[in-house]
């Protein structure tokens, strides 16, 4: 009797202690680390025997956990991200949201950006209804590249599309005429940001769509230091003077959207948020996991006057 | 002839369920179809699919691993009793011994492959996946996927030993699934023969993926007839021809 105790007892003793030591092995998933092994699309399709589908899934759920795990920035792993959604949608390319996963994810890169374009390209062969697919990649084409006339191209075929909200057709004429607006980035991140599927980007596009609009009150008071220069024959010395005084252009400063205020750039001499301390231009995103666009990209970039 | 065959086959029937394997292989499809459920949480979109897509997965897996493991040690089991040697020496011809071994494996496999579905349905039905007739094309075609590897285990099982049985039935269900590979593979070569032994192999080795319309189930996306029709016709001939096969081995195999 006593020897059955014994056994027991050692074997609860054993089982507690397998317990305490494999809760000390770290469990952060190793996608997380970037360290996630990922196979060839062709090889990762014959080693699931038939099971491709399931497979899909598994790289799949591997890919959510590199923007849903322990990472802090889920754009730094664009490439990862691509490459896991590249077998999913080889192994299974009539999945739909995938595609798009991507698109919003690799944006680290000008590289991880044209990846993403061509995966959203594979979306749109399997399915070709589907008019976010070219949505986004239109978007990818005006906010990442800087590649206007392909954007326009692309919302093009999306607003011709069954479904498609109505805007996009007047975003189309004003992308091909006005590439540079900040109203386009607004109406386009807007899409983004209602259709977004998870919390962590809709929080993305919050923040873009947050710039915009600190952004537009900017360049109110931009015009408005104008007038007052013309007004005084000089410039402000702190942006508050454009609303005191009994030469003052505007009524009141428009509230900075966070609480903060507006102050001179030291450096620049732009008016800018304190919040952000620098100014937003629509294609050259400081944020990070935005990646800072290419020469070609960067020359044809001149926000002044864009949205006058 | 039919009504010896049919007793054989039932015999195999009541056998084949009293293998406890059996139910613990039931058991675990079953819960992996549940397990699905657990498994879509991890990803916030196309849930429903993800369940599908393990419950289908599961069915088609489990199935093809009843199907060797009972498959495998059919002759063998008879041998090893002796029970063989009453049943040759009747009146019962050999070949009709091994058809009604196959029938009776067969319909044993396909209870489970049902009990499976029908858990499948269910879960589909509660979590609101959407269940169209793709689904059910789906799941015949697993079942004319069991019953061809049914047929391959018997011809294995005819004369050889359980433990090499389920080696090579297991290889030609991996190499079934890769055929249309091979022969990709093949006509992308430049060297003639090698496109010709692939081609030659494609079309000696079972071609199992042609029983596969899992993604097809999962988007909903169009099935013709030909696609289920043919496949099933294909199965049918080609276990007439592996089954043919293990009967000309099984007439000349010494008991001894």
């Amino acid at each position: 009797m006593i020897d059955r105790i014994a056994c027991v007892l050692a074997v609860a003793l054993l089982a507690t202690g397998v317990d305490r030591i494999h809760a000390e092995i770290p469990s952060t998933p190793k996608s997380a680390k970037g360290e996630a092994f990922v196979p060839q699309p062709q090889l990762a399709k014959i080693a699931s025997l038939g099971f491709d589908s399931l497979a899909s899934d598994y790289y799949w759920l591997q890919a959510i956990q590199l923007v849903g795990g322990a990472v802090e920035d889920p754009s730094a792993h664009g490439y990862t991200i691509g490459r896991l959604v590249d077998i999913v949608t080889q192994l299974n390319p009539h999945v739909g949201h995938p595609y798009r996963f991507a698109a919003i994810w690799m944006t680290g890169s000008e590289n991880d950006v044209r990846f993403a374009n061509e995966l959203l390209e594979r979306a749109i062969e399997n399915h070709p209804s589907d008019w976010r697919n070219y949505f986004y990649k239109g978007f990818n084409h005006f906010y990442y590249l800087a590649e206007y006339p392909e954007a326009a191209d692309e919302l093009e075929a999306a607003a011709g599309i069954a479904g498609s909200p109505a805007y996009l057709k007047r975003l189309v004429p004003r992308l091909r005429s006005q590439s540079e607006g900040l109203e386009v980035a607004a109406a386009m991140l807007s899409e983004l940001h209602r259709s977004a599927p998870g919390p962590a980007a809709r929080v993305e596009y919050e923040k873009a769509l947050d710039e915009i609009e600190t952004e537009r009150r900017a360049r109110m008071l931009d015009d408005a230091r104008e007038r007052f220069k013309k007004r005084h024959g000089r410039d402000i010395e702190q942006v508050e003077e454009l609303a005191v005084g009994p030469k003052r252009v505007l009524r009141e400063l428009p509230p900075e959207i966070h609480g903060w205020e507006w102050m001179l750039d030291n450096r620049t001499g732009e008016i800018v948020s304190s919040y952000y301390k620098a100014r937003y231009q629509v294609h050259q995103h400081h944020r990070p996991g935005l990646f800072t666009p290419s020469a070609k990209t960067a020359k044809t970039n001149v926000r002044e006057g864009s949205e006058q | 002839m039919f009504g010896r065959i049919a007793t054989i086959a039932n015999n195999t029937v009541r056998e084949a369920v009293r293998n406890k394997v059996l139910y613990a292989l039931v058991f675990f499809a079953v819960l992996l179809i549940g397990v699905g459920v657990l498994l879509s949480t991890l990803s916030y979109v196309e849930q429903e699919r993800i369940i599908q897509d393990v419950g289908l997965s599961a069915i088609r897996l489990f199935s093809a691993l009843i199907s060797i493991f009972l498959g495998v040690g059919l002759i063998h089991k008879e041998v090893d009793r002796r029970t063989i040697y009453t049943i040759v020496t009747k009146s019962v011809a050999r070949w009709e011994f091994l058809i009604g071994k196959y029938l009776g494996l067969v319909a044993t496999v396909w209870m489970q492959v049902i009990v499976m579905s029908v858990a499948f349905l269910a879960v589909s039905y509660l979590t609101g996946a959407p269940i169209h007739a793709q689904h059910f094309y789906a799941l015949l075609l697993t079942a004319g996927e069991v019953a061809m590897l049914v047929a391959i285990a018997t011809f294995f099982s005819a004369f050889t030993t359980p433990m090499l049985a389920s080696f090579f039935t297991g290889g030609f269900y991996v190499v079934g699934h890769l055929t249309r590979d091979l022969k990709q593979l093949g006509s992308q070569s430049d060297v003639e023969s090698v496109k010709t032994a692939a081609n030659v192999l494609y079309r000696l080795l079972p071609d199992l993926e042609s029983f596969n319309l899992t993604v097809e189930a999962l988007h909903g996306l169009p099935v013709t007839p030909a696609e289920v029709w043919f496949p099933l016709l294909y199965g049918l001939a080609y276990i007439s021809v592996v089954l043919l096969l293990g009967s000309v081995v099984f007439h000349f195999k010494d008991f001894r």
